[in-house]
């Protein structure tokens, strides 16, 4: 059996790229891949846990948790597409006309 | 109804905010200024049996009023006086319609704003005096804070706004630490806000030390004491004459009451260490503020340094901590608020007419208005301390506590009497005596055309300086009534601060 | 997990999330049949049906404290109490909206109405969460609809630049938040808040994993109270979000934010005390300090309050902090008293809204007094309340908060604050100042629109009568802190 240790690492190394993702990268379609991969670590984590504890909380907060991020990228996405048709631009560095 | 039963001091306090909200659905400007005078006076009437009523005999609080508040916090709307508080509510529905009276030509923009403003004022200030729950207490100081705000910036003089978010900083900075006082002070005391309560606290004397600095500053900033005092030069100066008689009149007691009510009672270890330090402060302030004074030529900023030197007097008077010198200290705040007020209001009436302040354009009052200059006489003796007058009273006192006390602190006393003297003198000299033909401002004519544009007090005018001058010559002549009402509660303010535990003291 | 077991008595405990939820679900139909300059009548039918869910929970809440739903959800007075204030700052939200997005020329002004109440219903869930799976679905539930509003000027590139920080600042927030979750999760083996504090009981607190996901889920917490330096989406979203949204997120999203930090803190977390109270003393105080110095420097009024609300973020904070029931009651209280202070102040940026541009920037506030003394009374009262200064509500919510904080001896704390709100002071009085101390420059040309003048009124009236007489609310806001 695969030790649980080895999941949970799998998961904090995906959320740490994630979250570099989001911070360091500065397209906004990369940022919000980075923010499903966080998503996706605290998945990995949820069912992980879920399986060694045998109690199916988990896996029942690892199924909202992917339908959230759904909508999440949904309205992300909707969003994002109304900016891009009024500012042309996909770099966050440029959203800056709101600042102070 | 028996007079007990009528909660005295709940009408009294909240008539002028009653009035105020009566205020909000006038719009004729003739109206509202009667209906805020009439407020005012009724004010003053019912203010009357708190002094009359009062029971000269005990120390206690009398008028008591008491209800649940706001039980969660354990607040309670608790309200009483003593005899000095009593006398000082009576000072301030005394002044309030003096205040109304004075603008009732002086104010013309925003009228409605203005006497609402007044009337909250007086709400606050006459709750100040009342409250003996900590919380009220505080709310009520902080109510004021708005209210004047807005008279200096609103209807203020040239450097309003400057003098305005000057005043509200300092006092907001007093009102910070004082909260943290009265917080500390909570945790400390047993978990109460009740002042009757926490008076009969024994407090650590580190404790009683941090918390006596933390209220000084507070108060002194209010009465206000050098080095805390820069504010309110410009505050006078730019104020509305109301504003500046309710800033002198009311405002300078709040800091010296407050010393009185809650740092001397509760802090008595402290209140003792501390005293000879606050005692050359306060000397410092007489000069200082008698210096400044002399070199004025604002008549105004004049009388505002002259406040300075003679709340010097009351602090010095306070801090004797014997009993000529509080009851000298007590009975001079009322002096001053009779005094200086009437100044003020004479710096008023002579505003209207030349729209000048510079003493050196004055020097025709005692020819051409004689009357005016009689009573301007009056106020100046009054003010310097002479015989007959209220001044002389409360100052010999102070004398006599001085002098029990270190015959050095008489010295200095004397000399800032002698300066008082001077700076009043030479205003009185300047305004009525001077060379009477100066030149007219120019643009309006000869001195003679000029002159003749400016009228004797009318009678609104004779009324409000009459006024005052019955009370400089009844205390000036039999200052006993005063003296009676706050007798026994100055004579249990002794006792408290003599309860401090003096090896402590010595042990520092 | 407990078994599943669905009845009646659990149906009916969450009658006010239902209707609210299917009203929400019902205006995007009825909207179909509503005539474009005849939206209006969306709004009104948005209000009644928090009217009836108001009512619902008025009776709800005169039943006892019960646990729904296999443990997941739970209706108390601490959840009837918060959503009191939700349901006062959504009613009021759009009201204020009515004749604002018509002049904002908005298209879809149906669905707008709808996506409040969606975002409603998320923050009833919150405040009536007693799992970390349904705070969670509330929080989203109720960041999802705001995103949306947040970008709803579709042509505008504020707007839009506002909405996308949001949303990926509000993402990035819920997956630490999750993370830190999931962590829990896997210390204690249940996400049941009850279950989770008796859990950490039993295993200790001496454990990296639990140290973490409690340190990640109060970073996420604070993401959604806007806490420093966790605040940094609150100015530009403020900003860029239209007026009557930027109200509902400083009232309704900050108010259930704090619904679930609260319970989630005290009920949960509770035995980690230690942990976190270390971390919101920092954010606390940063809050306080950062939130009120740099709104001193602000020119636009919105961003001004942004970092207002950041500061009042701080103190309210410092009744979790002190960690006991009058705490949690100083919390409930200030929030409510929050809540009207704030949307009387965006109010009045609405009224001043006509013509595009005028009545965002804080100079545009110079000389209103001069001949709209209401309007300038108004604002005048709800700056001190802000400022804290008595006899307005403003003080008697610090006031409550501070004792708190003494009750429990942290009197450093408590005087640090005091210091703060001084500093505060500074930029509200500006306003008063600009208001009542200069002349106007040209005309001013206040927006006539009813519903606002009676959100206004009652905004002034709560705070008021709450500075005045607050005990009969401090005590209700008590027993619902003991109950929880």
């Amino acid at each position: 059996m695969i030790p649980l240790t080895w999941f949970v690492a799998l998961s904090a190394i995906l959320f740490i790229i994630g979250i570099s993702g989001v911070l360091l990268r500065r397209n906004l379609i990369v940022m919000l891949m980075s923010l499903e991969l966080i998503l996706n670590s605290v998945n990995i984590n949820f069912v992980a846990f879920s399986y060694y504890l045998e109690d199916m909380t988990g896996q029942l907060f690892a199924i909202f948790t992917i339908t959230i991020a759904a909508c999440e990228v949904a309205v992300a996405l909707g969003i994002l597409i109304a900016l891009v048709k009024n500012r042309r631009t996909f770099n966050a560095d440029d959203l800056d006309t709101l600042k102070g | 109804m028996s007079p007990e039963n009528i909660n005295f001091l709940t009408i009294v306090t909240f008539l002028p905010l009653l009035g105020a909200i009566v205020l909000l659905f006038f719009k004729d400007v003739r109206k509202i200024r009667w209906i805020a005078l009439a407020v005012t006076v009724a004010d003053f009437v019912i203010s009357i049996p708190v002094l009359t009523s009062f029971d000269i005999t005990t120390h206690h609080m009398q008028f008591v009023e008491k209800y649940t508040w706001i039980p969660t916090l354990n607040i309670n709307y608790y309200m009483g006086v003593d005899g000095i508080s009593a006398l000082m509510v009576f000072l301030t529905t005394l002044i309030g319609w003096v205040c109304v009276l004075v603008s009732w030509k002086a104010i013309e923009v925003k009228v409605k704003e203005f006497m609402i403003s007044i009337l909250v004022m007086q709400m606050a200030m006459i709750g100040v005096f009342c409250a003996l729950d900590f919380v009220l207490f505080y709310l009520f100081w902080e109510a004021m804070l708005i209210p004047m705000y807005l008279i200096i910036g609103v209807w203020g003089g040239k450097r309003r706004i400057y003098s305005a978010v000057k005043f509200f900083l300092y006092t907001l900075a007093g009102s910070i630490l004082l909260l943290i006082g009265i917080i500390a002070i909570y945790y400390a005391g047993g978990k109460t806000f009740e002042i009757p309560l926490l008076m009969e606290q024994h407090y650590s004397f580190t404790f009683q030390a941090y918390c006596f600095v933390a209220f000084f500053i507070a108060f002194a900033i209010k009465v206000p004491m050098f080095p805390f005092h820069t504010w309110l030069p410009d505050a006078h100066v730019d104020a509305p004459t109301a504003g500046s008689i309710i800033l002198a009149g009311i405002l300078l007691k709040m800091g010296t009451y407050g010393l009185i009510r809650f740092s001397m009672p509760m802090f008595p270890d402290a209140t003792i260490y501390f005293a000879t330090p606050i005692i050359i402060l306060s000397i410092v302030a007489i000069l200082y503020g008698a210096f400044l004074a002399l070199a004025q030529t604002d008549m105004k900023k004049l009388i505002a340094y002259s406040s300075v030197s003679h709340m010097g007097f009351v602090t010095l008077g306070l801090f004797l901590l014997n009993k000529h010198g509080i009851e000298g200290g007590v009975l001079q705040m009322f002096n001053h608020g009779i005094t200086t007020s009437a100044l003020f209001a004479c710096v008023g009436i002579i505003y209207e007419r030349t729209h000048t302040r510079d003493l050196r354009q004055y020097g025709w009052a005692a020819k051409h208005v004689p009357i005016y200059a009689v009573f301007l006489f009056i106020f100046s003796m009054a003010s310097l301390g002479f015989p007959g007058t209220n001044g002389f009273i409360g100052e010999i006192k102070i004398l006599f506590g001085a002098y029990d006390v270190h015959y050095a602190y008489v010295i200095f006393l004397i000399i800032g009497i002698v300066f008082g003297a001077a700076y009043v003198l030479k205003m009185y000299e300047n305004v009525a005596f001077g060379s009477n033909l100066k030149p007219a401002p120019e643009g309006s004519g000869t001195f003679e055309d000029y002159m003749s544009h400016i009228k004797d007090i009318n009678p609104r005018e004779f009324l409000i300086l009459g006024v005052f001058t019955v009370f400089v010559v009844w205390i000036g002549l039999k200052p006993t009534l005063f003296l009676d009402i706050m007798g026994a509660s100055v004579d249990h303010l002794i006792t408290q601060v003599n309860a401090a535990d003096l090896t402590s003291i010595a042990a520092r | 997990m407990q078994e599943l077991v669905f009845s009646i008595a659990d149906v009916t405990a969450v009658v006010p999330e239902i209707i609210v939820g299917v009203s929400a679900c019902l205006l995007l139909m009825v909207d179909l049949f509503v005539k474009e300059e005849r939206k209006e009548i969306v709004g009104w039918l948005a209000i009644l049906a928090i009217i009836f869910a108001g009512v619902g929970t008025v009776c709800l809440a005169s039943v006892e404290a019960r646990t729904v739903m296999a443990g997941m959800y739970v209706v108390d007075l601490y959840s009837a109490l918060f959503k009191m204030t939700l349901y006062i700052g959504a009613i009021f939200t759009i009201l204020l909206s009515l004749n604002y997005m018509k002049s904002e020329g908005v298209e879809y002004r149906g669905e707008y109405y709808a996506l409040i109440l969606f975002a409603l219903t998320g923050m009833m869930c919150i405040s009536s969460g007693a799992d970390l799976l349904t705070i969670y679905l509330g929080i989203e539930l109720m960041a999802l609809p705001i995103y949306v509003l947040v970008g709803y000027i579709k042509k505008s590139p504020t707007s839009n630049e506002a909405a996308m920080k949001y949303v990926i600042l509000g993402a990035f927030s819920s997956g630490i938040l999750l993370y830190g979750v999931s962590l829990i999760y896997g210390y204690t083996g249940t996400t049941n808040l009850a279950g989770i504090a008796a859990g950490i009981t039993a295993s200790g607190t001496d454990s990296p994993v639990l140290t973490f996901g409690v340190l990640l889920l109060t970073v996420g917490l604070c993401f959604k109270v806007a806490g420093f330096p966790f605040h940094m989406w609150a100015p530009d979203a403020y900003e860029g979000a239209p007026t009557s949204i930027t109200a509902f997120m400083a009232v309704g999203a900050k108010a259930a934010a704090f619904a679930g930090a609260v319970r989630i803190f005290m009920a949960a977390l509770e035995p980690a005390f230690a942990d976190w109270q270390a971390i919101l003393i920092i954010v606390a105080v940063g809050s306080m300090f950062y939130g009120n110095i740099t709104a001193i420097t602000q020119t636009n009024i919105k961003r001004m309050l942004a970092y207002s609300s950041i500061g009042h973020a701080g103190y309210a904070l410092l009744g979790l902090i002190a960690g006991t029931a009058d705490g949690a009651a100083s919390i409930i209280f200030y929030m409510f008293v929050y809540t009207f202070m704030n949307l009387g102040a965006f109010g009045v940026i609405i009224l001043l809204r006509k013509c595009t541009g005028k009545g965002d920037m804080i100079d545009d506030y110079r000389g209103l007094a001069k001949n709209n003394r209401l309007v300038a009374v108004v604002m005048l009262i709800i700056m001190f309340s802000l400022a804290g200064i008595p006899p307005t509500a403003g003080f008697m919510g610090k006031f409550y908060i501070f004792m708190a904080l003494i009750d429990q001896g942290m009197i450093t704390l408590a005087v640090v604050s005091i210091v703060s709100t001084a500093i505060a002071a500074f930029f509200y009085i500006r306003i008063v100042l600009l208001m009542y101390m200069k002349e106007p420059e040209g005309e001013f040309d206040l927006v006539k629109s009813y519903s606002v003048y009676y959100v206004l009124a009652i905004c002034i009236m709560a705070v008021i009568v709450l500075g005045v007489y607050p005990g009969a609310f401090m005590h209700l806001a008590k027993a619902a802190a003991i109950i929880m």
